[in-house]
């Protein structure tokens, strides 16, 4: 009820501002300041009048507005000015009794006087106006969230922010931060990831898709979603390309700078947040050091992740960030440095039920079983360093080059205590409880490097090239996850009081993951531009070339307490061993087959044409050609046949644009491509790790998925950063990748395993995007519709035996509604911003089940955030971002009613609250504030 | 000196049994010839993967009588698929330390009761006297080496008259992937086919770390075999899991770590059955207590939709009783048990004859009998509820020939090996004449002298694996 409150005390807030700006007045002279060439509203100009001494001045609202009210009449001088345009001249507005003037005025460019390069002379691409200009002008169908929009979200990372962007959900983390993208239903495996147009390598040990919370998001300029792929971008984008247009070099000196802190209203004295020292972490696992031969004892590892734990109660977070950036040698050399820290402390309370391996035939067929109960608590500090520069020089009015560096890094500190009721019926009954409690220390170090080299250059008078030179690497350290355990055998009475505990069975368990991905690739691209005709027309051809290699090192020493030992809470005097001796040995370690290296060469070929048909139908079209040569060695024994393998394809990709303005305003747009998805490097090589349920093991003879796509999209921009946007699209997958339970060895050991579904899948929907600015206020909302279908082999237990079912379901993680509303309020003459933000995601698969109707389902989950930015000084502002309002939760439902699951397994169900399902995981991250200051030059 | 009485007296015991016939029989010695064997393995040298760049060394043909063959360290003995090795009667096979033997074909140790076979580690001595040495520094829990893991397409499995001894090491990823089976098992003996036929008679199996047998599915016919010192600090002793089918008849656990026999439907796969296990006249001495969580038993366990029944079968000093688990429900529709003995020398023991929190339902056959006080098993007694044992605590002694009870001298976790004492039963015991004939044993593996079962002995009138006739456990 408190987050009811809070809410209901921002609404009135914003009710308050809203009454503000309604005030009688008498002469009044208004208008609106228009950019002189294209006619966009100037948001934020600085409009001045005069009349002898008196003077006034005001600032341009979202539409671009301004207004002078209660004037005497008489004649007024009234001039604008704005940051990257010339002043205007005086206009000189006369005004009588009760009257009300109107009086527009228009402002050019500076930069188009300046800046007569033809190269892409980027200006101010922060606004969202620019935004709306640049999807209105785009080749194929894309959303973009402008600098503007991004540093207002209540978002500190791009993972959280990306939610914003019509059709996007977000799977979160455990501590309920956003990571990965889904995009209009296809989950991360669909998309890829670019950096100013260039993909970046992962730091995941398995996976292609990037972690999206490594993006301090203050470091963006815009954030693009491209939704339908054009012949000269990357194919492997089935859902959608997630490009980072990061900031680039000013036209003139620039520099803000933010510091802020805040806290998580998670922790307090009765829940504290639970650090460790990473001082004592061994960087390598006794087998790196050693050599594989070693036989290594406890001696040879530190638990100083476990002992040095220590309770905060309540930690501070921290951000800080600057921007610096000028342009020098008569404008010819532009430099930017962006430097941006975070140190966040979340954490989440977290209970789970765990699915035994198959369901029962009582109380009836396919009646769900759960083999554990679990009970968390996790405690995360992420500290996120993040540092971009760039450099242009244009040597002339043809010649322009520019180096681009990125450097992102984090540390990840996560303290994970679980108890875990296990057997639920087995071992643990009414009268006895077998509880597992464990405490995992995890420090997770990622780093991704970026250095790209571009030219551009004009070769001849309609010959445009331009190329880049990239070297990425991403890294990911895991180095000695540390987990401690021991079971409680509790002997309970009829009450529930423990009569009696028994401490013993302690595990202790080192565990090192480290991997590197390196990319070093070149990117090339030819236009001409004749005048065929009448009709400019462009034809561009280009490739790539990336040479990849990665490689993935694991390593897992499980030590023993020994059984008969009891345990007095004290970790120092468990007598730990490894069960047998040889279980030390580098060359035995259980993980030892599933290190592996990877080789990975892309050339892909592309040729394009666009010109307009006729005046109003721009047609884009061309095909790619993408050439894949895969090669993956393992350090499985010889004897084992999937030791190492090298795999090719190729494949064509034709694509047609076809955009028709319906008015100046008005697009529609029609759009086919096909495009891939490559599996993870992980999902190809056999591994063999321990998931969550079940053992996972790679498929090296896993395909790519192959897609056809059609889009097609209706847009109006009225004007100034307004905008509608309609859409639907289509999409068949063949070969569409999802996880199915296999047997592998014995009948009876089940394993998950990545395979192509038979049959293909169909993803489907229709979206919608309105953003509408009244004076002061402004509303964004976007609701996409999504339907996806694949239909599997499942388990059906009516008896004893089971049999094999077919069932049709949507695609894992994708929701059928996403929906996102944001109200905003911005007043220059205030200096205040706000922004409420609300975030819808629908019902979606979570895990899918080997058996007939047994998949875990996210609840809808919807998110209220709140933020505002309130200028103090001049250049000072105050900022505020509040976050998770109503302390919602993340919810995960069997569709099974709760009552009628086994009678003996209901005392373990915990607490339900629908009727028609069970409650199977809950997640609780609560309210959490930031606040700060920015300065802006 | 008892060594030499007990067979004398079963041999009086035989002859007054069998009556006059063989006395009376005529004799004949006519010559058979035996063509010599086609692929004799060679005992010259040591079966040897070195040098090869892998672990495997691959074996075929028979192993020949009252030789000594020895497969070298860290390699994996591997029988492919379509081939079949047979040992011969009196065969020792000497494993090295972290070998195994990898059975992807036929593997048939067709020991005999005069020649039995070994399979075994050289120069180990059992230390079995009770309390002399602690788990952690016996080698009966040493997993010397990995043990006999049966692969996905070994078809059929026969130990006959053979000793199984220090197995149980963990398998780890190369013999794992070789035998498609676990990077983590430590298992002494593995068997994973379903339509494959896993047959042990008259063995001994000796040590182990984890489950001892495990049987991930399959058809089975376990008789008449010893097993001592199995299972380090957990694992049941014969864990039967989903899609295993058939019996487990006059077996003798001593010292188990956990359970004795197990079976469970848990990991049942398309197309392989429901488990379905019968067991009758086991003997379970002192099993349960290396394995320290509660309310993991110590003699039989049904449990998740496993089917079948249990019988005539003895526990002694097991931590836990015959347990039959309510969830994951075992399926207690064919589930079926009665004429069951057990002996407590503690209350706590007494208190676990019908494990809390369970739903073993008490049977009017079972000893002692349900309705022996007020106390125990009080009217409206509930299965899985807390009773009073204290009137049935050293309460019907089954007076075997050579095991006094109540024990004295040790905790009962320490006798977990024969070491000398003598489980058949004396005259006077109260297990003799209690059994139920009348069940049926479910044999679906082929009976055959080499290939097969040779004797499926049906179930016995005396409680246990020791008959007072002589059949049953032949040990």
């Amino acid at each position: 009820m408190k987050h009811n409150y809070l809410l209901l005390k921002l609404l009135s807030l914003f009710l308050c501002c809203l009454f503000w700006s309604f005030s009688t007045f008498a002469q009044t002279i208004r208008g609106k300041v228009f950019d002189s060439k294209t006619g966009e509203p100037l948001v934020g100009a600085t409009v001045k009048i005069e009349r002898g001494s008196f003077k006034q001045a005001t600032s341009a609202k979202l539409d671009g507005s301004y207004s002078f009210k209660n004037l005497q009449p008489g004649t007024y001088k009234i001039d604008a000015k704005f940051i990257g345009y010339n002043e205007s001249k005086d206009d000189v507005v006369n005004i009588n009794e009760g009257a009300t003037v109107t009086q527009n005025i228009l402002l050019q460019d500076a930069n188009t006087q300046v800046n007569e390069v033809v190269i892409a002379g980027s200006a101010n691409k922060a606004t969202d106006r620019s935004a709306r200009t640049l999807e209105r002008n785009a080749n194929s169908v894309i959303n973009i969230l402008s600098q503007n929009t991004i540093q207002l979200l209540p978002d500190v990372t791009v993972g959280n922010a990306i939610q914003r962007v019509s059709g996007v959900s977000i799977q979160r983390t455990s501590t309920g931060e956003g990571r990965y993208a889904i995009i209009r239903g296809m989950d991360q495996r669909y998309n890829n990831t670019l950096v100013n147009g260039i993909k970046i390598p992962s730091p995941d040990d398995r996976y292609r898709f990037v972690p999206m919370d490594i993006f301090p998001s203050e470091m963006l300029e815009r954030l693009e979603v491209v939704k339908a792929l054009t012949p000269n971008m990357e194919g492997d984008a089935i859902g959608g390309s997630m490009n980072l247009v990061m900031k680039s070099a000013p036209d003139r000196f620039i520099f803000d700078a933010n510091l802020s802190g805040g806290f998580s209203t998670l922790f307090s004295s009765s829940r504290p947040f639970t650090s460790f020292s990473s001082s004592g972490i061994n960087k390598n696992s006794p087998a790196q050091i050693n050599g594989n031969d070693y036989a290594a004892t406890f001696k040879d590892f530190n638990s100083s992740a476990i002992t040095s734990n220590k309770q905060l109660s309540n930690p501070v977070s921290s951000t800080a960030g600057f921007t610096i950036g000028d342009r020098f040698l008569d404008k010819k050399l532009g430099v930017i440095l962006s430097a941006s820290y975070q140190n966040i402390y979340r954490g989440s309370n977290s209970k789970e039920l765990t699915p035994n391996a198959a369901p029962t035939i009582v109380p009836a067929p396919n009646s769900p079983q759960f083999s554990d109960s679990y009970d968390r608590t996790y405690s995360t500090q992420t500290q996120r360093v993040g540092l971009h520069t760039k450099i242009d020089y244009i040597f002339d009015k043809n010649n322009k080059i520019s180096l681009y560096n990125l450097y992102l890094h984090t540390n990840e500190y996560q303290s994970r205590q679980t108890s875990d009721t296990l057997g639920l019926g087995l071992n643990s009954t009414g009268l006895s409880k077998q509880i597992t409690i464990s405490n995992r220390s995890t420090f997770t170090q990622q780093t991704v490097y970026n250095a790209t080299l571009q030219g551009n250059h004009r070769l001849a008078d309609k010959l445009d090239f331009d190329w880049d030179g990239v070297y990425s690497i991403a890294k990911r350290n895991q180095p000695d996850r540390t987990d401690f355990s021991y079971d409680a055998n509790n002997a309970v009475n009829s009450a529930g009081e423990v009569t009696a505990s028994v401490k013993n069975n302690m595990a202790l368990s080192h565990h090192w993951e480290n991997n590197t991905d390196k990319d070093i690739a070149g990117y090339g691209n030819l236009k001409y531009s004749p005048k065929i005709g009448n009709t400019d027309v462009e034809f561009a051809l280009g490739g790539l070339y990336r040479h990849k290699t990665r490689d993935a090192y694991y390593a897992t020493y499980d030590l023993t307490g020994g059984k008969a030992t009891l345990y007095n809470n004290n970790f120092d005097a468990v007598p730990f061993y490894f069960n047998l001796p040889s279980d030390g040995i580098g060359n035995n370690n259980k993980d030892k087959s599933n290190n592996y290296a990877f080789k990975e060469d892309i050339n892909a070929e592309y040729v394009q044409a666009k010109f307009k048909l006729f005046d109003r139908l721009q047609v884009l079209g061309g095909v790619r050609i993408e050439n894949t040569l895969q090669s993956y060695n393992t350090e499985q024994p010889l004897t084992y046949s999937q030791k190492n393998g090298t795999i090719s394809y190729t494949d064509v990709l034709p694509s047609l644009h076809l955009n028709y303005s319906l008015s100046d305003l008005q697009n529609l747009r029609l759009s086919y491509y096909a495009a891939i998805s490559r599996p993870g490097f992980g999902e190809i090589v056999p591994y063999n790790i321990d998931g969550e349920y079940y053992k996972q093991i790679g498929n090296p003879n896993l395909k790519h998925s192959t897609s056809n796509n059609y889009d097609l999209r209706y847009e109006l921009f009225p004007g100034g950063a307004d905008q509608l946007l309609l859409g639907s699209f289509y999409k068949n997958i063949q070969d569409p990748i999802e996880y199915f339970v296999v047997t592998n060895g014995g009948p009876s050991a089940l394993f998950v395993q990545p395979g192509n579904a038979q049959g293909g899948a169909t993803n489907y929907g229709f979206e919608a995007l309105v953003t509408k600015y009244f004076g002061v206020f402004g509303v964004s909302a976007n609701y996409t519709y999504t339907h996806s279908s694949i239909t599997t082999d499942k388990l059906l237990k009516i008896d004893n035996s089971p049999i094999v079912v077919q069932q049709t379901r949507s695609l894992q993680g994708q929701a059928a509604s996403v929906a996102n509303a944001s109200f905003l309020f911005k007043s220059q003459k205030l200096g205040l911003d706000m922004q409420l933000a609300y975030v819808y995601t629908g019902e979606r698969i979570a895990q899918v089940s080997t058996y007939y109707n047994l998949d875990f389902y996210y609840h809808p989950f919807s998110q209220l955030d709140f933020s505002f930015e309130k200028k103090i000084v001049n250049r000072l502002s105050f900022y505020g971002k509040v976050n998770n309002l109503t302390n919602t939760a993340n919810k995960i439902y069997l569709k099974y009613p709760h009552a009628d699951i086994d009678s003996k397994q209901q005392e373990f169900l915990g607490k339900q609250d629908i009727s028609g399902q069970t409650l199977v995981q809950s997640d609780y991250y609560k309210v959490s504030f930031l606040g700060g200051f920015r300065y802006k030059f | 000196m008892k060594k030499i009485l007990f067979p004398a007296i079963l041999m009086v015991i035989t002859i007054s049994f069998a009556g006059c016939k063989k006395w009376s029989g005529e004799h004949r010695d006519i010559y058979s010839y035996t063509p010599p064997a086609a692929n004799p393995v060679s005992d010259k040298a040591p079966l040897s993967c070195s040098g090869s760049g892998t672990s495997v060394v691959s074996v075929k043909g028979t192993m020949l009588t009252g030789k000594t063959y020895s497969v070298e360290a860290g390699c994996d003995l591997v029988i492919n698929p379509l081939d079949t090795l047979l040992m011969q009667p009196g065969v020792t096979l000497n494993m090295g330390a972290g070998s195994s033997i990898i059975a992807l074909g036929t593997l048939v140790s067709n020991g005999s009761k005069d020649r039995p076979n070994f399979i075994t580690v050289a120069g180990v001595t059992k230390i079995d006297a009770p309390g002399t040495v602690t788990a952690k520094s016996d080698p009966a829990f040493a997993g010397k080496w990995k043990g006999i893991i049966g692969g996905p397409s070994c078809n059929l499995m026969v130990l006959r008259w053979t000793h199984v001894e220090f197995a149980g090491g963990t398998e780890g990823d190369a013999t794992a992937k070789l035998a498609g089976s676990g990077t983590g098992n430590q298992y002494s003996i593995l068997f994973a086919n379903y339509k494959g036929n896993f047959i042990m008679e008259d063995s001994w199996l000796y040590g182990g770390v984890d489950d001892p047998i495990r049987i991930s599915s399959g058809k089975v016919a376990i008789f008449r075999n010893t097993f001592e010192k199995n299972g380090v600090s957990g694992g049941d002793c014969l864990n039967l899991k989903g899609g295993s089918t058939g019996t487990l008849a006059y077996n003798f656990f001593i010292g188990t770590a956990t359970n004795g026999q197990k079976a469970s439907n848990k990991g049942q796969a398309v197309g392989a059955p429901q488990t379905n296990i019968v067991m009758y006249n086991n003997t379970f001495i002192s099993g349960g207590y290396r394995q320290v969580q509660s309310g993991r038993g110590g003699s039989i366990n049904f449990e998740e939709g496993a089917a079948g029944m249990y019988y005539n079968n003895v526990a002694v000093n097991c931590k836990y009783g015959y347990r039959v688990v309510g969830s994951p429900i075992a399926d207690v529709a064919h589930l079926s048990y009665g004429n069951n003995f057990q002996y407590a020398d503690s209350l706590f023991v007494a208190n676990q004859f019908y494990p809390t929190g369970y739903i073993t339902q008490p049977q009017t056959t079972d000893i002692p009998s349900i309705t022996t006080s007020a106390k125990y098993l009080p009217a409206g007694y509930t299965p899985g509820s807390v009773y009073d044992g204290t009137d049935v605590v050293q309460k019907n002694n089954p007076m075997f020939i050579n095991f006094p009870l109540p024990a004295t001298g040790h905790p009962l976790a320490q006798y977990n090996a024969l070491n000398g004492y003598n489980f058949r039963l004396q005259a006077s015991s109260p297990l003799i004449g209690k059994g139920n004939t009348t069940i049926k044993p479910l044999i679906l593996v082929p009976l055959d002298p080499v290939y097969g079962l040779s004797e499926a002995t049906p179930p016995g009138a005396d409680l246990g694996c020791y008959q007072i006739n002589g059949v049953g456990n032949q040990h």
